[in-house]
């Protein structure tokens, strides 16, 4: 896993680098190691990112950002603006880190809902209108981040 | 391909403009945060995957990529930063009278 981690931080830095050179190269290499090297190692009862998810949520949330977001177009060109903006308590199963940080995101990511506050059980979320809530208040997003971390890692 | 690129671009441009009359046209703090997820999420990301189509597979191609995935984390981070700042020091939304 840190090796992994050693190579996708030497991939980065291969990206953003102009030049090819063995000084930069080797560079770039040395870096990613000692950084990889200094940083903490991953809490033992850290829940296991699925890739296979991951790939899946991405393209899903990207529909869902881009529905909401032709809605809150109407919304904003209307002459009316008819939006009629609250704040809602959500409550949530999801407890650990990783999964408030990936459905605070998402929510904040879709236009039309914005995570305002964060506890642990509880988002307090601001909707422009009581339709962008949808998904929200069905549960369907907790359902889909739930899925994107799988059972605890061993040991 | 540069057809494609330019589409992709206009419809970035398109939510860019929406999101920019949403930021004049909302009422307060909260649903103008609304307008600037508009912009942030579905305007910059069609604006730089059109420039990546127009670049063609190459470095930049790469680094456009990288750039949009830095798009897609720091905004809603930066979002929600600013709203629970502005819920913390005792903002609350206006909310609308029913005609």
């Amino acid at each position: 896993m840190r090796f992994l981690s050693a190579i996708a931080l030497f991939a980065l830095w291969m990206v953003l680098s102009a030049s090819y050179n063995v000084a930069h190269v080797a560079l770039g290499a040395v870096v990613a190691i000692i950084v990889v090297w200094l940083s903490p190692k991953a809490a033992p009862n850290a829940r296991r990112f699925s890739l296979t998810a991951a790939i899946a949520y991405v393209p899903w949330l990207f529909i869902r950002v881009l529905k909401s977001g032709f809605h809150v177009c109407g919304l904003i060109l209307k002459p009316g603006l008819p939006i009629k903006p609250e704040l809602i308590k959500h409550k949530t199963e999801l407890s650990s880190d990783g999964e408030l940080v990936v459905l605070g995101n998402s929510i904040t990511l879709t236009p039309g809902t914005i995570t305002v506050e964060v506890a642990a059980g509880e988002l307090i979320v601001h909707a422009i209108d009581p339709s962008s809530q949808q998904d929200l208040v069905s549960g369907a997003l907790d359902r889909k981040v739930g899925q994107l971390f799988t059972a605890k890692e061993s040991g | 391909m540069t057809w494609l690129a330019i589409f992709i671009i206009a419809v970035g441009l398109f939510f860019l403009v929406v999101g920019s009359i949403g930021i004049l046209r909302l009422p307060d703090v909260f649903s103008r945060a609304h307008a600037l997820s508009l912009t942030d999420s579905l305007g910059a990301a069609f604006v730089l995957a059109g420039l990546a189509v127009y670049e063609g597979f190459t470095v930049n191609f790469l680094r456009i990529v990288v750039v949009l995935l830095l798009v897609y984390l720091m905004n809603p981070v930066i979002s929600h930063a600013t709203l629970r700042a502005a819920y913390r020091s005792g903002l609350r939304p206006s909310v609308r009278e029913e005609k």
